[in-house]
């Protein structure tokens, strides 16, 4: 008999009496056995996660299980009185959710966080679950497991929470574990360390697992049979190498071709070097940047210096070239950007544009110099005026750079929503009306309507799903070639970078680690940490080893 | 579109809580606009024997202490402090906005300065503050209604400026400012679209805390001053007779409170149908 046996599940939003319900989950079923772990991948919004939660008899508000049977044990759980679920949640069904911050309390160090499950589940003392947390700690391999005991959720980094939060799911040796999207909020080499202990537990414990996640390579990675979910139903199921490699569903197909690999082949080759004569567009030279402490009254009595976050960059960037910039967060990467479009000012180096020194922020410089300069956010949503209309959103600036109004830059605002493949339709809706690909579209629309010669684009993908980043960057590629503008590309995803980068540069901790042509930065590294970043994008084995040596040596 | 793309009907009709008080306050609106047109006789006029209970054929609700006709009085009684509540706190929020959204847009010295004046108002005790505001400067509609306005600014400051702030480090924002928009035209244009939810219920809210200040302080008889009608001191005339008649203060004090529950009721849905639960709890403020 199988662990967990769930049958035809349905969950619905809205009110489940009426028509306009929306199926969230519809007529889902599948098994898990004891020990083995089940990957459940979709796009966001496609049940995913609320199959998850119905795991645990539960539903966000708004939401309800309007039918099937979930069946733990042989027993079906959504029929079990409250404090029966209180038994099995947390005990024998525990649940890892996405974000760390959020899933630890503030107020309490997390310690005591993880006692208390152990005194409401195991009735241990406060003084024997003090001790067996600490176990945990070290379990998850949290260095100084007693130091960590004592700290406040923030005092920790994402990966330390991430693995308090792990310890607590397993204080109670649970039978199933599921793990919502665990290591969306992490960086990449830390996902794999987090990723690294999940494998070892379950190992070691025999738990099985529902691993949840948006990326298709780390259910390749971590489990042995796959669901594809789409729009509440699943689309596809198998093992996990032959979905991988051979996927049956159009779904699944566009899913996995979708993927920007690290280890793909690079298509097309870099521009010919006999550019590089020419005057570079963009030279960003020993480029340090440092936060002013904030202004408070203590601050006068006890001045403190705050940390370089970019520390001595140099980097050219030449005309309708694309450099990319790759690094984890915290590396500098975005402030760097920042520097450029004059958001901020440098703390020492020069920034030189076009033969001039830009080191100014932006109302020191002039409406021309602001204009061949655009630059497109991460987050498209909040990027656009939730308050105007794409047609005011594509018009404004024209009006700004050009003094173009009225019907001639509704004209050029409806051709420049053809470059970005959008219907003029969209002119009269609100961003809030689009799909998060759309905002992009149309951020990216916005920045193209200033004619600029260097676009810099702040981790312009990685709010968006898989298959709408490929569309995403295949309208910003087409649009570049065709204004021929340069762009400084900023990622932490390097199969992203390999896709686009003519140059790549790798940044860690505000230090340039390495810089050059897109393929040898990718084919020849010559840092550990580039083969760090590498190994964990391409999830190989091998990971561990790296990851040790870089540690040891740190930023040269 | 106000917001959220839920019709105005919709936002007001959003719980039967939000309805019954949309309707109190819209009863109470009608009456006051209309009242002058309904009123049977004068509301200054002595037409009666003093304290004639209600029931009376001539006079529905009767009379009061020197004759002049309730039912008159009551409902020409909210027309000044409706008034006053609504410019006062109107003034407050309008220029309460530009404040909060330009301090927290520019930050700084400006912030600082702005915050810290605002804190100091907030630290006097309102009432302290409103008396000897009239005690200084006379009783009259224009003073009650610039106190008013005085008294709320500081809050409508800071719950504005607080939202503000979180719509400040958003791209959009730095969108516009390398765009080369001007500061003024990043606040007006850009943020305050955006936080028009919080004003609008942060008025509702400040005018039924406001209308009831007004009645306190024509009670205590440092507001409207008679004989013009007015609920807060008709309540006061009162109670030298309120074991006798204790209509005399029930009936005004019935209308006060429908008003203050109606606004009440309705700002709450207002907010909630908002999303703005943040905005919750400011009563008294």
């Amino acid at each position: 008999m199988a662990l967990l046996d769930v049958r035809n599940l349905q969950v619905a939003y809205g009110d489940p009496s009426s028509d306009d319900r929306t199926m969230a989950v519809d007529d889902v079923s599948f098994t898990v056995d004891k020990g083995e772990t089940l990957g459940i991948v979709g796009e966001s919004g496609c049940g995913k996660s609320t199959v998850a939660r119905a795991l645990m008899a539960y539903c966000r508000t708004g939401g309800t299980i309007v039918g099937g049977e979930v069946l733990f044990d042989g027993r079906d759980i959504l029929h079990f009185k409250d404090e029966q679920i209180r038994g099995l949640r947390g005990s024998r069904i525990a649940m890892v959710p996405q974000d760390p911050l959020t899933s630890l309390t503030y107020h309490m160090k997390v310690g005591p966080q993880v006692d208390e499950i152990l005194r409401i589940h195991q009735e241990l003392d406060a003084k024997a679950a003090r001790l067996y947390t600490v176990k945990l700690f070290e379990g998850t391999n949290l260095p100084a497991p007693e130091k960590i005991y004592d700290r406040y959720p923030h005092e920790n980094s994402g990966g330390q929470r991430q693995r308090v939060v792990i310890a607590g799911a397993l204080a109670c040796e649970p039978d199933l574990l599921i793990l919502d999207e665990p290591t969306t909020a992490l960086d990449t080499t830390t996902e794999m360390q987090v990723l690294k202990l999940v494998k070892e537990l379950r190992d070691r414990l025999g738990t099985a697992l529902v691993y949840i996640t948006h990326d298709l390579t780390l259910t390749d990675y971590m489990c042995e049979n796959i669901l594809v979910m789409r729009a509440g139903k699943i689309v596809e199921r198998g093992k996990a190498s032959s979905i991988f490699s051979a996927p049956q569903s159009d779904y699944g197909k566009m899913l996995v071709s979708a993927i920007p690999r690290v280890d793909a082949d690079i298509a097309e080759t870099s521009p010919p070097a006999n550019q590089s004569t020419e005057a570079p567009l963009l030279t960003v030279d020993r480029l340090s940047f440092r936060y002013r402490q904030r202004w408070s009254v203590g601050a006068l009595f006890n001045p403190k210096k705050e940390p370089l976050v970019a520390d001595d960059v140099s980097f050219d960037i030449r005309r309708g070239q694309t450099l990319g910039l790759v690094g984890e967060s915290g590396s500098g990467k975005s402030t760097i950007a920042n520097v450029i479009a004059g958001l901020l000012a440098p703390t020492s180096g020069t920034v030189t544009f076009d033969g001039d020194a830009i080191g100014m922020i932006d109302k020191h410089r002039s409406a021309e110099l602001r204009r061949r300069i655009q630059i497109i956010f991460q987050d498209p949503l909040s990027s656009l005026n939730p308050r105007r209309r794409i047609e005011t959103i594509l018009t404004r600036p024209q009006e700004i750079f050009f003094g173009i109004r009225g019907s001639v830059a509704r004209d050029r605002a409806v051709e420049l929503l053809e470059d970005v493949e959008l219907s003029a339709d969209l002119l009269k809706r609100f961003p809030r009306q689009l799909s998060g690909g759309q905002q992009q579209r149309v951020a990216i629309a916005r920045a193209f309507a200033a004619k600029p010669d260097l676009i810099l684009c702040d981790e312009i993908t990685s709010a968006l799903d898989v298959s709408v980043q490929a569309h995403v960057l295949n309208v910003l590629k087409g649009i570049q070639s065709k204004t021929g503008a340069a762009c400084l590309f900023i990622s932490h995803d390097l199969g992203v970078v390999k896709q686009v980068a003519d140059e790549t540069v790798v940044l860690m901790k505000g230090k340039v680690v390495e810089s050059g042509a897109t393929v040898t930065v990718f084919e020849k590294p010559s840092h550990d940490y580039t083969r760090l970043l590498l190994a964990a994008a391409s999830r190989r084995e091998d990971y561990a080893d790296v990851s040790n040596s870089v540690e040891t040596a740190g930023p040269q | 579109m106000l917001v959220n793309d839920k019709s105005l009907f919709s936002i007001l009709t959003h719980s039967p809580g939000t309805a019954i008080g949309v309707a109190l306050v819209s009863l109470h609106l009608l009456n006051a606009i209309f009242a002058p047109l309904l009123i049977p006789y004068g509301p200054t006029q002595l037409v009666g024997t003093p304290i004639l209970p209600p029931g009376h054929p001539d006079f529905l609700l009767g009379t009061d202490v020197i004759g002049r006709d309730y039912v008159s009085r009551l409902m020409m009684g909210g027309r000044t402090s409706i008034t006053v509540a609504m410019i006062g706190v109107l003034g407050a929020v309008l220029i309460g906005t530009f404040f909060a959204v330009s301090t927290a847009y520019i930050g700084g010295l400006y912030d600082d300065v702005v915050m810290r004046i605002v804190d100091t108002k907030l630290s006097i005790p309102g009432i302290l503050f409103v008396a000897l505001f009239v005690v200084g400067f006379g009783r009259s509609a224009t003073v009650l209604t610039v106190v008013i306005g005085l008294s709320y600014f500081p809050g409508a400051v800071r719950t504005i400026r607080a939202q503000t702030l979180t719509q400040v480090p958003l791209a959009y924002v730095k969108a516009a400012r390398l765009r080369g928009e001007s500061a003024l035209s990043i606040i007006f244009r850009e943020l305050t679209p955006n936080v028009i939810e919080v004003v609008v219920v942060e008025f509702a809210i400040r005018t039924s805390s406001a209308i009831l200040i007004v009645s306190a302080l024509s009670f205590l008889g440092l507001g409207i001053a008679p004989p013009t009608p007015d609920w807060g001191l008709m309540v006061s005339e009162g109670v030298g007779q309120i074991y006798a008649a204790p209509w005399l203060i029930l009936l005004p004090a019935f209308f006060i409170s429908t008003l203050v529950v109606g606004l009440n009721f309705a700002s709450d849905g207002l907010a909630n149908a908002l999303g703005l639960d943040a905005a919750r709890g400011l009563h008294g403020g």
